[in-house]
């Protein structure tokens, strides 16, 4: 589609008092479609209304600029309607005269019935027809707020232009208005861009948020997509299983640039603080607070990073995106990944640019399950065939939706897997997308999703808030599949070796300790603390230290449900696995070159040191094909065979991958 | 009245109540006779409670926290704080509004102390200068506090406000949308601050406010109004996340998103406004 509107790498340079230049906004750029409704968000001070300012020709770039339909447009005009805050009614005209001036002056061409027709028109529009001969002192805020906007929209701009139109409003009326402008763009196919520090009005008003980072030199840090259905409406939208999850990486954006702001006001680095062969002993490294993050917490708090000379601040991460997002950044210098995530960082997995990534130890195995609503077991479901014939009772035009946590996670892969080998075909059956783990069990209780693949305690928390029941576990499809493995990127990597290896000591160690049932009691007191899960242990114990729940009624003895000193070096064909399907799903292309690709991911000269240091027997690799338990074979010498006989599968045909270009072709769609 | 099953802790109070509001009501007379605001409120507040109030513009919220604060009287019914009837403000119960209510030509210190200097009658000047400065400190102005408002931020302003609030040690703390006017960023600091006020002044605290996420945030309980005229209070819910509070962890509670639509369930479906009256 062409583009509407562009708004050129636009920047913004003030003169200050003493003198120096102040650079308000630094090469923003981006492109809109007609019809769209496009929202910027930041905190104060980002530089959002200086975009708007500019955008309606109030202000000037200092270089780049603003493209409507082809044509450059640096002053204002009636193309372009801006809303502000303050409604601006001139208080001695009623409501019906407020918008006639906009209209008497643009349109004075027209024939005076018509004027008064569109004017009419547009107070019917935004629902005043009661209050269109009454005087702004007699309305309300609210309403007075839609009188400016009936204002704009009567000359028909091709854009309306918002600032904080509901920023003096309070919450409650701003909801009512939002859903009332919401109706207006749909019906009348508006295309917008408005200014706003409200999230929940973002995301209910647009197709996409540009969120800016802080002032000075201003930029778009991250734009989303929000893929919530039209038309919208306040209660269906929260209530839609991607509300929060987009909400939460709204909120996560702005929460990271409050922690900028602070941190800069503390003058806090992350420059490398060197200390004997250690490179950088002062590491940020990311994690999930999930029961698998064992290794990270018991390295802190019994001292084993220090043991090896590292100083390790562990950041608790909101989602896995925002954590993947930390590594490409270099905000984290190492991370918990999902298995899937080194490789999804190192392909560009959802159209981003290649990051190389490496992985050099494998943390934890296993720990998953799939719960389903205890609604379905009410309806008979109790097992993959009864789950097949529950979701074949639904016609093609819906389609019940299960829960996962990251795309590039085993989560997602194994629940696609045990989905397929029951004859449900993901996508098509049932719509399998991403929400953070802590929003599980509510979307569960709201029925917005019939169930969930996710890591404790996750599981354990709905059966013991009697709203679910586990149907599988990860034992019941891959028995020892691989589940979280440390990341880095590979610059680092090469940067700092030697801290790449006492971190990946340290880590082994850690994993070896909270491998043995004696200690598991002291791993639960310890993620139990508030600076990890912040959750009674009753819920990580289950299978963690003891019979894992899988129903309230039912409890099942699982020695390997958790397993952390088991087979921790980088496996070829494990990853191999895990990238087939990813390919499988569509989710990338699959490598031609796909031997060389996992020979860069996987760190094993690292571990081999690391292990040879501590003293743990590092086995042979294992070629042999890995079986699962559906009976599938996958062949580790012949994974495009292999993929072409899986069921379902997406793939047509191999790409050939380069680490700074990415894939040759891009044939495949690349979903996310 | 409806109670949510969610909220596990159903905490029995072994207290005595401390502030009743016990079948009240509030009548105004108008030309076209009289419009009763609010009909028949019942509720008990516990000693070191923090309750938030909301519901829509109208409600007659800020008519009952008027009322509590003593610049008004119950037309029916009546409010007892520690069994004594409430009939005019008092130094035991504080008020911060949304617009600070500063006097402009005084610094900080000086608004402070105007206030502590009324109420201390019997102290010396000494000593209500340190509880005027030891105010200030409290709410980390110790270096502004010979600004004028005019010099200070909105979120500096506010914190003057509850800074003199708190300064004569009141026993209730009444907030009408204090954080109402500032930004995001400012309003979830002064939040912090806040609880962490009430929690070591062990003050009871009630607070008007429009955010849900406010309230989720603060409250103890969640008082939630019918609309006007005769408003009423619908429903009243516990929230159940530990203290002390920490934003993040309460993110990641389960109980926040169902409990967050509950409560718009609430506001925008059981008791939304018709159109006109907004």
């Amino acid at each position: 589609m062409s583009t509407f509107l562009e708004i050129d790498h636009v920047s913004r340079v003030f003169k200050t008092n003493n003198g120096q230049p102040y650079v308000a906004v630094k090469d923003v750029y981006f492109e809109m479609k007609e019809g769209e409704f496009v929202s910027i968000i930041g905190h104060s001070g980002c530089g959002k209304s200086t975009v708007l300012n500019i955008l309606s020709g109030l202000d000037k770039a200092s270089s780049g600029g603003i493209v409507l339909e082809g044509r450059e447009v640096s002053e204002p005009g009636p193309d372009r309607m801006l809303v502000f805050q303050n409604h601006s009614l001139l208080p001695w005209l009623t409501v019906r005269q407020n918008v006639g001036l906009a209209v008497n002056r643009v349109l004075r061409n027209l024939p005076k019935k018509e004027r008064d027709r569109i004017i009419q028109e547009n107070i019917d529009l935004v629902g005043l027809n009661h209050a269109a001969d009454k005087y702004p002192r007699e309305i309300s805020g609210g309403m007075k707020q839609r009188v400016g906007i009936a204002r704009a929209l009567s000359i028909k701009p091709k854009i309306l232009l918002l600032d904080e139109p509901f920023g003096a409003l309070d919450a409650l009326t701003r909801g009512r208005l939002q859903e009332k402008l919401m109706q207006i763009c749909d019906e009348s196919k508006i295309s917008a861009v408005m200014i706003t520090h409200d999230v929940d009005e973002a995301l209910l008003l647009s197709d996409r948020i540009i969120m800016m980072t802080n002032g000075p030199e201003a930029k778009i840090g991250q734009v989303l997509t929000v893929e919530l259905p039209h038309p919208r409406k306040k209660l269906e939208a929260v209530n839609h299983p991607n509300y929060y999850r987009l909400r939460g990486e709204v909120v996560n954006f702005l929460d990271r640039q409050k922690q900028i702001k602070i941190e800069r006001a503390k003058n806090k680095s992350n420059a490398a603080i060197s200390l004997g062969n250690v490179e950088k002993t002062n590491l940020t490294i990311g994690y999930i607070p999930l029961t698998d993050c064992a290794p990270f917490a018991i390295a802190q708090e019994k001292g084993l990073f220090a043991k090896y000379g590292l100083d390790v601040t562990l950041s608790k991460e909101n989602s896995w995106n925002d954590l993947a997002e930390g590594i490409r950044e270099g905000r984290l210098d190492a991370a918990q990944m999902v298995t899937g995530m080194p490789l999804a960082i190192t392909l560009g997995m959802g159209n981003k640019i290649p990051v190389p990534v490496v992985t050099a130890l494998t943390l934890s195995r296993n720990g998953n399950a799939i719960t389903l609503s205890n609604k379905l077991h009410e309806e008979g479901v109790h097992d993959l065939a009864s789950l097949k014939a529950y979701i074949d009772k639904f016609s093609d035009a819906y389609n019940p939706a299960m829960g996962m946590v990251h795309h590039a996670s085993m989560h997602n892969l194994l629940l696609r897997h045990w989905l397929a080998s029951g004859a449900i075909e993901p996508d098509k059956d049932v719509d399998v997308i991403v929400i953070p783990p802590p929003q599980m069990v509510s979307n569960l209780m709201a029925n917005n999703i019939i169930g969930y693949c996710v890591g404790e305690p996750w599981n354990v928390r709905a059966v013991n808030s009697n709203v679910g029941f586990v149907v599988a576990t990860d034992l019941d499809i891959w028995r020892g599949h691989p589940e979280k493995v440390l990341g880095v990127r590979k610059d680092w990597a090469e940067q700092y070796p030697n801290t790449h290896l006492e971190l990946v000591k340290a880590l082994l160690e850690a994993s070896q300790f909270c491998e043995p049932l004696e200690n598991r009691d002291e791993v639960v007191l310890t993620l139990a603390k508030p600076e990890y899960l912040n959750i009674d242990p009753v819920y990580i114990r289950p299978g963690f230290a003891g019979p894992y729940r899988v129903s309230t009624m039912e409890a099942k003895y699982e020695r390997d449900f958790c397993q952390f000193g088991v087979g921790n070096m980088p496996s070829r064909k494990e990853h191999l696995w895990v990238l087939t399907q990813m390919a499988r799903w569509g989710l990338v292309a699959f490598p031609e070159n796909h031997t060389e690709v996992i020979y860069n991911l996987l760190a094993t000269d690292v571990y081999r040191k690391a292990a040879k240091e501590l003293e743990i027997a590092v086995a042979e690799e294992d070629k042999s094909p890995i079986v699962l338990a559906d009976g599938s074979v996958f062949d580790p010498a012949d994974p495009i065979a292999a993929l072409r006989s899986m069921s379902y599968s997406k793939f047509t045909e191999t790409s050939y991958f380069d680490a700074v270009k990415g894939f040759a072709t891009k044939k495949v769609a690349v979903r996310q | 009245m409806q109670t949510l099953d969610i909220t596990e802790n159903d905490q029995k109070h072994h207290q005595d109540p401390f502030l009743v509001i016990d079948g009240v009501s509030k009548v105004y007379p108008t030309p076209r006779g009289p419009y009763t605001v609010l009909q028949d409120v019942n509720l008990t507040v516990y000693e070191g409670e923090f309750i938030c109030v909301i519901g829509h513009s109208g409600c007659g919220k800020s008519t009952l926290l008027n009322m509590v604060a003593g610049f008004n009287r119950p037309t029916t019914g009546e409010i007892c704080l520690r069994s004594k009837p409430i009939l005019r403000p008092g130094p035991d119960r504080m008020v911060v509004f949304q617009n600070y209510s500063l006097l402009p030509w005084m610094t900080a210190f000086e608004n402070v102390y105007l206030a502590v200097k009324q109420v201390y009658t019997d102290k010396s000047k000494e000593e209500k200068i340190k509880i005027a400065k030891d105010s200030l400190e409290m709410v980390g102005l110790s270096e502004a506090m010979h600004k004028k408002p005019k010099e200070l931020s909105g979120g500096m302003r506010q914190r003057v406000s509850i800074a003199r609030a708190l300064s004569i040690r009141p026993e209730v703390l009444i907030l009408d949308e204090p954080f109402g006017a500032l930004d995001v960023m400012t309003r979830e600091e002064l939040q912090e601050e806040l609880l962490a006020i009430w929690r070591e002044n062990r003050v009871t605290a009630l607070m008007i406010t429009h955010e849900i996420d406010e309230a989720l945030f603060l409250a103890d309980r969640i008082v939630m109004m019918s609309n006007g005229p005769a408003a009423n209070i619908a429903e009243i819910i516990d929230v159940p996340f530990d203290r002390p509070r920490n934003r993040k962890a309460i993110a990641d509670d389960p109980r926040y998103y169902t409990l967050r639509n509950y409560i718009l369930e609430f506001l925008y479906n059981r008791f939304a406004l018709a159109d006109e009256a907004e």
